[in-house]
């Protein structure tokens, strides 16, 4: 069972990835004006010649076929190409970008899910009461505040309560682990907070759901108290949608939260990829959407891996 | 477990914040965009030159506070009489950041590494008039051109001096820049930031004061000013009128201010109807009150703008000696008549994707439908606006060009038949023969009066509606000393400030 959903897995993960490749690579061309007339800009002074050479410099005077080709050919041996702006290797780029929106993920879902699941059950137990339904509106203004500006009001706030605090920016682990996690509490609060509200939502009605059925039933009249009726009986099952869920956020998060990056100054794979798309920055933009893929068919894994670990009915 | 785990990170957390001010003697600034690279002879935007440009590379001339010329690393040069030949005396103990001292054949290279057709570097038409570079000892570059180029000192303030082993090196610079600026580089964390660091073999005596410059790559305004209010950042460098006016009267910030070199335009399309017919774009020029312009797009911080900045002072024509300057949509319509012109007139005109552009465009759309143009905005992204202004499809288009202190590097370019930028395909004789003499005349006298001609013609009906020059600004923390901004964006004056403790 457990070998042929890996198989399985690597099989989409083959598919998805070479299908991806092939439509972004052809769909950023398609996209007006190249790399090149955006490193020149308007307005500086340039002749057809100059482009030309500088096309030619980048490699992008070849035929796009064969240019998918070449790098696909690179690709398969490791080699993803250097970024046409700095000349730096993609690999390289990428390696910085992707610590702190890793970071930032893994600490969003910690705050976020991790309040829903109390919170989702809380909501639950109290359903139909004017508590849960002050929760239910607050997580209604939990998911319509968006991101950018609820970013800018907690670096207003920060900074009219304590303003000595250098809450902007990003330190890598490696230099300063406080200063790290101190400066990525703000961004990922700020991440924390929708994903939170639409879990807490979804596990209290998954909630509600599970408290009707038969073994819950059951589980009263063989004495259980109401505490383990809720929090055991009935939480596992509402786990599967919830799991699923955190399943999806986490493949968007780890593609990059560009709004919050923008705010705090972040550089994770969100400004990344708005970068080279902006610098038509070719190969960076390839391999990136790659990579981000490639974490997207992870984490599906991951989620169907949960499953047979909450529902027993799936493994067998 | 993992409960506990979280909590003693959340309190970690909460111990850090208070800790550390910034090291006093870097400064650290917030900046808005990651530079394209850092070659300066390939890179040349805004975000690129900001950060390179006399910090870490200088060039053979440099450009004052008031746009200047004056001595870089060449501390004299002399003219030939009929102004063919320069030769440069260098500086004596210049070293690059690398350790080797700066001599002729640098520049030699330099100049040739601009000119290579491997490097494409868009730079080199400025350098078009140059036949030949030739060192004659070590401190001694002599540079023969083909035909006189008064415009020559202005270009070379602008090609920065690099080690002669990158001159077939078209690389490396872009992530490892290495010049005889008072900074050298240290690390670029793309998307973050980008460090400098004293160069200790720095040629003026006792500078830079600094032991570095942190450049913070922020993009959203509102965490800059945040930033800079609470004092993060020292200095918020080459920042727009709305951003400014929130930060005027906070404690413990200055705002300098200049006039820019760079100005918002309305280009014409001189090649089909209706803007073929000068009377046309005469109108254009008629129907607009660039005074309104400057109140409601920015912020009154700006001055109406002719062909020329008047922040050249020693060059630009009085905008009120233009006849065409005042508003008189009446005389547009009539002028629109005679050229035989159904009114309104449909146009599209093309804005750049930039918001004070966009701002401006929506107040010219307004004036120009009051007299006798029916006016649609269209704002493409940036890589299509690009693309249809190079291939000249478009009507009008609303946008910003960076200026330049010499005014044969705008003007030629632009409204000499065939020129490079001339895309509105504008074809004059008249000022053909005007930007060629004044292209081959080193006589400042006479050269002001030739332009001061190309101004007034190319006012009211050139193929570009200049519509307003607007001031320029860099925020400050109170300590921050000797800084002074530069109307073309440069931050070389970072040499020379300190920061008060």
């Amino acid at each position: 069972m457990f070998f042929r959903l890996i198989i399985a897995r690597l099989v989409d993960l083959i598919f998805v990835l070479v299908s991806v490749s092939v439509v972004v690579f052809f769909m950023i061309r398609l996209i007006p004006g190249d790399a090149v007339a955006i490193m020149l800009g308007a307005n500086t002074e340039v002749t057809p010649e100059r482009m030309a050479g500088l096309r030619a410099r980048l490699g992008l005077d070849q035929p796009v076929v064969q240019q998918y080709l070449a790098w696909i050919d690179a690709a398969l041996s490791g080699d993803f190409g250097t970024s046409l702006w700095t000349g730096r290797p993609v690999l390289d780029e990428i390696a910085v970008h992707v610590w702190p929106t890793l970071q930032l993920t893994l600490l969003s879902l910690l705050i976020g899910a991790g309040l829903a699941v109390p919170a989702g059950c809380l909501m639950a137990e109290l359903r139909g009461r004017l508590a849960d339904a002050i929760m239910r509106v607050a997580t209604v203004v939990g998911l319509t505040i968006p991101s950018f500006w609820l970013g800018i009001v907690m670096i207003l706030v920060i900074a009219a309560l304590a303003p000595s605090v250098q809450a902007l920016g990003y330190v890598a682990f490696s230099d300063d682990p406080l200063d790290n996690v101190a400066r990525l509490l703000l961004p990922a609060v700020t991440l924390a907070l929708p994903i939170l509200a639409n879990l807490s939502r979804l596990l209290r009605s998954a909630m509600l759901d599970a408290l009707t059925q038969d073994y819950i039933r059951t589980a009263r009249a063989k004495g259980a108290t109401e505490r383990s009726v809720v929090y055991v009986h009935a939480l596992r099952n509402a786990l599967i949608p919830f799991v699923t869920s955190v399943g999806i956020m986490t493949g968007y998060l780890l593609g990059g939260a560009i709004v919050v990056e923008q705010v705090f100054a972040i550089p994770g794979l969100g400004r990344l990829i708005l970068g080279a798309i902006a610098e038509r920055n070719y190969p960076l933009l390839q391999a990136t959407i790659l990579l981000v893929t490639c974490g997207f068919v992870v984490v599906n894994f991951v989620v169907d891996m949960l499953y047979l670990a909450i529902d027993p009915r799936v493994r067998a | 477990m993992v409960r506990n785990a979280l909590r003693s990170i959340m309190v970690a957390g909460a111990l850090a914040l208070p800790v550390h001010a910034a090291s006093a003697q870097t400064l650290e600034l917030g900046i808005d965009q990651s530079p394209a690279g850092l070659d300066p002879h390939i890179v040349t935007a805004f975000s690129s030159f900001m950060v390179v440009n006399g910090t870490i590379y200088e060039g053979l001339t440099a450009i004052d506070k008031d746009l200047r010329i004056g001595p870089g690393l060449a501390e004299s040069w002399t003219v030939s009489p009929d102004g063919k030949t320069y030769v440069f005396r260098l500086r004596r103990g210049v070293t690059f950041h690398n350790g080797a001292p700066m001599e002729a054949a640098d520049v030699v290279a330099s100049l040739k590494r601009t000119l290579a057709k491997e490097i494409a570097s868009p730079l080199a038409t400025r350098l078009a008039a140059v036949e030949s570079i030739a060192a004659s000892d070590a401190q001694t570059a002599e540079v023969k051109l083909k035909e006189p180029s008064a415009p020559l000192l202005t270009s070379l303030a602008t090609i920065a001096i690099v080690p002669r082993a990158f001159e077939s090196d078209k690389d490396s610079l872009q992530r490892q820049p290495v010049g005889t600026g008072p900074f050298k580089f240290k690390e670029w964390q793309p998307n973050s930031f980008i460090v400098l660091a004293r160069h200790e073999g720095y040629w003026r005596q006792s500078l830079p004061k600094l032991d570095g410059v942190k450049f913070n790559i922020v993009p959203e305004s509102a965490t800059r000013q945040v930033g800079l209010a609470s004092g993060q950042y020292a200095m918020l460098p080459n920042i727009d009128a709305a951003t400014a006016l929130q930060l005027k009267g906070k404690p413990n910030l200055r705002l300098q201010e200049t006039l820019e070199l760079a100005y918002s335009l309305i280009g014409l399309n001189v090649s089909k109807p209706p803007f073929n017919d000068p009377r046309v774009r005469e109108a254009v020029n008629l129907a607009l009150d660039r005074q309104e312009i400057i109140q409601a797009a920015l912020f009154g911080a700006g001055v109406p703008g002719g062909p020329l900045s008047p922040a050249l002072r020693d060059w630009a024509v009085d905008v009120n000696e233009f006849p065409c300057y005042g508003r008189n949509p009446a005389k547009a319509m009539e002028l629109l008549k005679a050229a035989g012109h159904a009114q309104p007139i449909a146009v599209t005109m093309t804005v750049l994707p930039r918001q004070d552009i966009k701002d401006i465009a929506q107040v010219v759309q307004q004036q120009l439908n009051k007299a006798g143009f029916r006016v649609e905005l269209k704002t493409p992204e940036l890589g299509q606006f690009i693309q249809d202004w190079r291939n000249s499809n478009f009507d009008l288009f609303a946008s910003t060009n960076a200026g330049s202190p010499d005014p044969d590097d705008y003007f030629y370019r632009t409204f000499r038949t065939g020129g490079s930028t001339n895309v509105f395909k504008y074809s004059n004789p008249e000022i053909d023969s005007l930007l060629d003499t004044a292209r081959a005349t080193v006589d400042a006298a006479a050269r002001k009066a030739s332009y001061a001609k190309v101004q007034r013609v190319l006012a009211c009906e050139g193929p570009v509606v200049h519509l307003a020059y607007a001031q320029l600004f860099s925020a400050l923390r109170g300590n921050v000393q000797g800084f002074e901004i530069i109307a073309n964006r440069s931050l070389s004056s970072l040499v020379s400030v300190s920061v008060a403790r």
